[in-house]
């Protein structure tokens, strides 16, 4: 009796420890609001890329909360400079989010000067602070230890009209320190100014967008009526951030194709929109919420953009073919939503967003998916293909949906050879392209190896229907003669 | 059926104002109709296969859309259509085709689309990118050969002139559409009239 139990007790052990080993691990904090774009333009999950760990605000940075911030920068050295609009103050913090300095006021020549609302801000690769002094109609260059460098006031231009009032909202610096400023009012572009603080030319306005039942009734209707009816306007930008190769990043609100537009120095847009779908945000959205409303840029190392939608308060990011890498945010109340993201900013494998109202900054780190991911794209990018193989693998093997990944291995694949490995990652990604390249590659080898079979089974074939024709003839001519006789 | 038979298709295709004429005026009705009625499966059994064999540089498709049954109504409802169309227009402009000969002279004309899109599924397996192009030529070729078949056949059956065979068939793609619109009709009539008597019947079924 005892042993029958204890045999049983054994069993239950093992059985036990069997099925427990078996039991998958529950993985914390399954992200329902992360999903991407599939080629069919179906919204399927995607692992969070992104987690809020942090909010800082006022209260716990030990100073005034913060009033209707309207902008930050996060400079090469990790220093985050926030425009602090309400309060007319800019606020400095290091890399751990501890207060460095606040400033308030700088000197024009021993007299003391403020700010009025400034709603820009930039700083440069050599610390020099850009403030758009919304305020004070102005544009103000500080060098790294904030004394006055120029002060960039109303341009006087013939290309400006008389009663234009400059109204400074964002700013960006390129390498070269030509000055872009996005301004209210002003349809024809950004103002770029020359390193000395003059205006020199608007550069990549919009293109005007005709309504066709629109311009229909302007046709039919009189000169007068004409005059009441809204002017074609080409939309206003909404933000603007400088790369390092000094291409500027520009959102607008148009609601076609190219809300997001990487201007090369000429004024021409050159971003590149060989994802399934061209960088607009939200691919499907309700007719009553409306498409996404891209209201802040942020350009990162190698390529990758990501872009601020404050209808949903989600942030999109793009690498440099246009392939939606991942998307986060949203609004609410819990951590990691947001009330009115006014704008974001992002460096190594950080992420900042800046909440105008609650006037507070999330902080996001990203998982070991988005890791990954970036550093699959870094990779890709620099053209070390091995290892953006390798990495993309990974990302794969953690979701299976991004489609776009397998293009990075069938890349990787291809020049290692694997031509039949490489059709097959290029098909994974609806690559047609690339899956005609590979295809041809793997043909010419198919047969180019064969070639021996290939061509021994034509020319028998060709000599065997040639015997079997003259046979053919011959037993014909001789049933001929046989009936002559 | 003989080896006549089977190759009487194809000799129409080449040959089509006599293989038309032989098919209204000489050759057996109710062989033809077996012959057209295979025609009309092979086109279904065409479009099928290509929808998922064809090759991954000129077919992409969504697994999760993709519905043969669907593909067979493609073909069986334009065709029942034109038909239908064709035969209520020509009866009342002097036509001299009954409507067996109208479906079957329409089913030959399908044989171009056989004929050309059958062997492609297999090869679009074997081309890549620069190669689609003829792909898609001979694709563009099959239907405008298709069309060729349906206006020669339409003539010869009807025994119209081309012009009036031309006014025909535009008259007949409108009819088309009129016979779509009234199926949708009487279909979304019927709908509201059964929705109609089951609330009535719900209606009892609480009170009582």
């Amino acid at each position: 009796m005892y042993l029958i139990k204890k045999r049983y007790i054994t069993l239950l052990t093992v059985i036990i420890l069997a099925f427990g080993t078996g039991i998958p691990v529950v993985k914390a904090s399954v992200d329902q609001r992360s999903y991407n774009y599939s080629y069919w333009a179906d919204a399927v999950p995607a692992p969070p890329a992104y987690q809020a760990v942090r909010i800082i605000d006022g209260d716990r940075l030990g100073i005034e909360p913060l009033s209707e911030p309207n902008d930050f920068h996060v400079s090469t050295d990790r220093t985050i400079y926030v425009a602090d609009t309400g309060n007319n103050r800019i606020i400095i913090l290091n890399e751990t989010f501890n207060v460095v300095d606040v400033i308030e006021s700088f000197f024009i020549e021993e007299s003391k000067e403020t700010f009025s609302s400034p709603q820009g801000i930039f700083v440069n690769d050599e610390h020099h602070v850009f403030i758009a002094d919304t305020g004070n109609n102005r544009v103000v260059h500080l060098d790294a230890n904030f004394d006055l460098i120029k002060i960039v006031e109303q341009p006087e231009s013939e290309l400006l009209s008389d009663n234009f009032t400059f109204r400074p909202l964002k700013v960006a610096v390129d390498y070269a320190g030509r000055l872009f400023v996005m301004a209210d009012g002003v349809f024809d572009g950004f103002m770029e100014f020359s390193v000395d603080g003059y205006f020199t030319t608007f550069i990549g306005a919009n293109r005007v967008r005709v309504d066709p039942i629109e311009y229909l009734w302007k046709r039919f209707a009189t000169r007068e009526q004409r005059s009441q009816m809204v002017n074609y306007v080409p939309t206003e930008f909404t933000s603007l951030d400088v790369n390092q190769q000094g291409f500027l990043y520009a959102t607008n609100v148009d609601n076609s194709d190219d809300v997001i537009k990487k201007i090369n120095a000429r004024g021409d847009d050159i971003l590149r929109r060989e994802g399934y779908f061209s960088p607009i945000g939200d691919v499907r959205y309700t007719e009553t919420d409306g498409a996404s409303r891209l209201i802040d840029i942020s350009v990162a190392d190698y390529e990758i953009y990501s872009v601020l939608d404050s209808r949903k308060g989600r942030i999109f990011t793009y690498n440099g073919d246009g392939h939606l890498l991942y998307v986060f945010g949203g609004i609410g109340n819990r951590l990691g939503e947001f009330h009115t993201p006014i704008a974001i900013e992002r460096y190594d494998d950080y992420f900042l967003v800046l909440d105008r109202e609650l006037g507070e900054i999330t902080i996001f780190t990203a998982t070991i998916y988005g890791q990954t991911l970036n550093e699959a794209v870094r990779s890709y990018e620099q053209g070390d293909e091995d290892l953006a193989h390798q990495l993309f693998e990974e990302v794969v093997n953690m979701n299976v949906n991004l489609e776009f990944a397998y293009t990075g291995i069938g890349k990787a694949l291809l020049q290692q050879d694997q031509y039949e490995k490489a059709m097959h990652n290029f098909e994974q990604s609806l690559d047609q392209n690339n899956y005609s390249k590979a295809y041809l590659l793997y043909r010419n080898r198919l047969l180019r190896d064969h070639f021996t079979v290939i061509m021994s089974t034509i020319l028998g074939a060709i000599t065997i229907i040639t015997i079997i024709v003259v046979y053919r003839k011959i037993a014909k001519r001789k049933r001929r003669v046989l009936v002559e006789q | 059926m003989n080896s006549d038979n089977i190759k009487y298709p194809f000799h129409l295709t080449t040959h089509p104002f006599q293989g038309f004429w032989d098919l209204k005026y000489e050759r057996n009705t109710r062989i033809d109709l077996t012959i057209s009625f295979f025609i009309l499966l092979s086109l279904m059994v065409t479009n099928v296969l290509s929808n998922q064999y064809a090759g991954f540089i000129v077919n992409i498709y969504n697994p999760e859309e993709m519905n043969s049954l669907m593909e067979i109504v493609y073909v069986l409802i334009p065709v029942l259509f034109w038909c239908t169309a064709n035969w209520s227009l020509t009866t009342l402009m002097d036509g001299e085709g009954k409507f067996v000969e109208i479906f079957i002279a329409t089913c030959f004309a399908l044989v171009p689309l056989v004929m050309i899109n059958f062997p492609w599924i297999w090869l679009s397996n074997f081309i890549s990118m620069q190669e689609a192009m003829f792909y898609y030529l001979s694709q563009s070729f099959a239907v405008i050969w298709f069309f060729f078949l349906i206006f020669v056949g339409n003539m010869t059956v009807h025994q119209y002139t081309p012009s009036k065979t031309v006014g025909t068939i535009v008259l007949t793609i409108i009819a088309m559409g009129f016979i779509a619109f009234l199926c949708l009709l009487f279909f979304s009539l019927i709908q509201q009239i059964i929705a109609f008597f089951s609330v009535i019947y719900q209606e009892i079924v609480f009170r009582y």
